[in-house]
């Protein structure tokens, strides 16, 4: 039997939660949908049916948190699903403050509800203008966002886009697994929050190149080959006041994305920043970031030099298309011989982190689940969310799985084929231990 | 060459077929009336079907509740059937399914309905709540919200109280106004409630996998744990000293006789091939009757013998199952919505 696939809304009282829950009702989607709402809200729709529940935490074994289901959806969902004409697809709404675990783990927990239901998504609704005035003290937005494989920011016509891009690097710096979308009442795309698959980390990784790699102070390296004397790097207005930007001088066999060159910029990094204005002269290669000034509105233009030329690595603090950047020589655009982009970095101190685990190495499977079970044991309560993509040793398909706390749901997916076989693995949790989870899987090799 | 001392393996007999037939969706719930002359049926879409068991003939079939019927249950004096499901509401209705009262269910479904067994009082449950009624559908006693979603309903065999379990324990309210509602501690999810007939037990399913249950005169209370999936059966036989449950293929059988069931080995059934998922004691005999995931429904005569007797199918997972004790036969409805009618 196909299993039914389960969409969570999450987000805080007036994040728009039932905006979207009326888009995706209203739209001709020719779905039948069954909805689970935590009050009477304004849905009327006659397509879908809207049951009204109280949200039920039910503790299992002893109060623990990795075992809290939500007693109310297992009753309800297994009523409905004795009816002949099945619905195609479950909407569960939570309330404002709820922690995502117990919807979540129910569909783990049950024997019902994992044989009949799939958790196809947690979608989280992020106010774009108010979530910054509870993010660093409530426990429940930091959950709401650390559990999303869908993060929403609604309202953004309400936010300048500065703030917005603030916003954007905290939520994601937390969670760097979901997918984030940008929208105003709720207007996003249907397909990017329906049908997206628990098991969907592939997605992630194809959508943002680099995703999983180290997290850097920069969003972006390039390597080009510059002419002697100046070439100009011009920059529009964008989201920050200003930008940080490292140069280096690489020989030819050198490459600004390999991960030798980025530990290079990582140490320049550290050093003090030289303050620039715009139309002031820059030299390629310096031991020590510049900040570039880019308060001024309209195009900005900073000239780059160096007596020879020849092959450089550019390192910028933000993507390049928030700026409009490019580099120029004698009004001719320059093209990088390639690029990479990185995962925001930490903008702030906080609790809430996402740790990605990358490795070309093949990994020992029994290893694996040794490290994975004593991890769950000891840090289950700490690990929201977990994904991965596994080459196992002698396995001809890949391994995809996800985890709520300490359950966990993996299978064998499509075979590999010809494409690169490599592992992937996300964390989402609250302190976690990037050393000693790298250092743990990489002790997992086979 | 047979080993020496090996059992010859036992089949089982056949159930024999009186009548089959189909109400077309999910058995939601099945009972067989009093004096055994009808059943009533209900179904996921919401129809009430009342059905001659000699026969197999439908004497109506009615809408009765929009979107599902969730439970029913048939007046001990034949006369009145009380129905109730996802339009939030009971309905009370004659033999002849002339609809005689709509008992309202506040926003939520109605999910549970019982006759008391003097019959005068209907029991409905609604979300957090439990509500009394008279014969005619006129209320009696409401509770306030109970901690919980009530989840299960059983009326203590002298139709003095009705206990409601759910999240936290049991809830035993008395049909008289003035006295207090009395709360049977459990740290857990109750999924269901069952009295023994003597009324000295009441014992229930847990979500943790597990059977709990009180003895009522000390208030002493046990916990059968272990098994391997939340159980969702619970029987009592009529002499109260065998409880039959199942969170298994295997049915498990506690005996409630000298010290037991505490510290005694559990007889344990085997047959079904998958969960069983409905159980039933013969209201006079020793007889039981399982039914499955497996489309399996099974006779036992578990004093005797833990081989299965006679063995009857459906066509999927059996959903409801009941015994007409008057001429020896036994009904069975699965999920998609196959009735059939043995002769025992």
């Amino acid at each position: 039997m196909k299993k039914i696939p389960v969409t969570v809304l999450t987000g805080f009282l007036g994040s728009g939660k039932t905006t979207l829950l009326n888009r995706i009702l209203s739209e001709n989607h020719g779905q039948r949908i069954a909805v689970i709402e935590n009050e009477f809200g304004e849905i009327g729709i006659d397509q879908a049916l809207v049951i009204d529940a109280d949200e039920e935490v039910f503790e299992m074994n002893n109060g623990c948190i990795c075992c809290t289901v939500r007693g109310d959806l297992i009753r309800i969902l297994g009523n409905l699903m004795k009816r002949r004409d099945k619905f195609d697809r479950i909407l569960v709404e939570t309330t404002g403050m709820a922690d995502p675990s117990p919807v979540a783990q129910t569909f783990f927990v049950d024997d019902d509800m994992r044989d009949m239901f799939s958790l196809d998504g947690i979608i989280t609704l992020v106010d774009a203008k108010h979530v910054m005035l509870h993010i660093d003290d409530s426990r429940e937005c930091q959950e709401q966002i650390a559990f999303a494989d869908v993060l929403v920011l609604n309202k953004i016509d309400l936010v300048r886009p500065e703030d917005l891009a603030q916003v954007e690097r905290r939520i994601r710096s937390m969670n760097r697994m979901a997918k984030v979308l940008h929208s105003s009442h709720a207007q996003v795309p249907l397909s990017s929050v329906l049908d997206i698959g628990g098991f969907d980390l592939e997605r992630a990784v194809a959508s943002k190149p680099g995703f999983l790699t180290p997290e850097y102070p920069f969003e972006w390296a390039a390597t080009f080959e510059l002419p002697a004397g100046d070439v100009i790097l011009s920059l529009d207005e964008g989201p920050d006041a200003s930008m940080d930007l490292v140069t280096i001088a690489l020989s030819a066999d050198e490459d600004a994305t390999s991960p030798a060159l980025c530990e290079r910029a990582l140490r320049v990094w550290s050093q003090p920043a030289l303050r620039c204005r715009p139309g002031s002269r820059i030299a390629l290669g310096l031991p020590q970031p510049v900040t570039l000034d880019l308060a001024s509105a309209g195009s900005m233009r900073y000239p780059l030099h160096s007596p020879s030329g020849g092959r450089f690595a550019l390192y910028t603090q933000h993507l390049p298309t928030e700026f409009q950047l490019s580099l120029q020589h004698q009004q001719v655009r320059l093209a990088p011989r390639n690029s990479q982009e990185f995962a925001a970095s930490h903008t702030h101190a906080q609790d809430v982190t996402s740790v990605g685990l990358h490795s070309d190495a093949p990994i020992d499977g029994e290893r694996l689940n040794q490290w994975l079970s004593k991890l769950l044991r000891e840090q289950g309560a700490a690990i929201f969310r977990m994904k991965g993509i596994l080459n196992i040793h002698g396995k001809d398909k890949r391994y995809v799985f996800q985890g709520v706390h300490m359950l966990f749901d993996g299978r064998e997916d499509r075979p590999w084929g010809s494409e690169a076989r490599s592992s992937d693995l996300v964390f989402i949790g609250r302190s976690l231990d990037r050393v000693a989870l790298q250092q743990g899987f990489e002790k997992c090799h086979a | 060459m047979p080993r020496v001392g090996a059992e010859p393996p036992v089949e089982p007999h056949t159930l024999t077929t009186r009548f089959r037939f189909s109400v077309a969706d999910y058995v939601t719930a099945l009972k067989v009336s009093p004096d055994g002359r009808y059943c009533a049926l209900g179904n996921g879409s919401g129809e009430l079907f009342l059905i001659d068991a000699a026969s197999g003939r439908v004497l109506w079939r009615e809408l009765a509740h929009g979107h599902g019927l969730l439970s029913l249950s048939i007046a001990p004096d034949g006369l009145h059937i009380a129905s109730c499901g996802q339009d939030a509401s009971a309905k009370l209705w004659n033999a002849s399914g002339e609809l005689c009262a709509q008992l309202p269910g506040g926003h939520s479904w109605v999910e549970q309905v019982a006759w008391s067994p003097t019959g005068d009082v209907l029991a409905t449950a609604s979300a957090r709540r439990v509500r009394l009624w008279t014969a005619q559908g006129v209320p009696l006693r409401e509770t306030d919200d109970l901690p919980s979603t009530v989840a299960g309903l059983a009326w203590h065999p002298d139709g003095s109280a009705v206990a409601a379990a759910g999240y936290g324990g049991v809830y035993i309210c008395p049909v008289e106004d003035r006295k207090a509602i009395r709360h049977l501690r459990w740290k857990g999810s109750l999924l269901s409630v069952a009295w023994s007939p003597n009324a000295q037990v009441l014992a229930s399913c847990s979500q943790d996998c597990s059977v709990h249950f009180w003895r009522l005169n000390t208030g002493r209370d046990s916990e059968m744990s272990g098994y391997p999936m939340k159980p969702k059966a619970l029987a009592w036989d009529a002499t109260s000293t065998l409880l039959a449950t199942s969170g298994h293929s295997t049915v498990t059988i506690w005996p409630f006789r000298g010290k037991g069931p505490e510290g005694s080995k559990p007889l344990q059934l085997s047959y079904h091939a998958a969960l069983c998922t409905q159980l039933a004691f013969h209201p006079r005999t020793t007889w039981l009757a399982s039914g499955g995931q497996d489309s399996a429904v099974v006779v036992w005569d578990p004093g005797r013998s833990r081989i299965a007797q006679q063995v009857g199918y459906l066509d999927d997972e059996i959903t409801a199952l009941a015994w007409q004790p008057q001429t020896a036969c036994l009904l069975a409805g699965d999920a998609r919505g196959g009735v059939a009618c043995w002769d025992v």
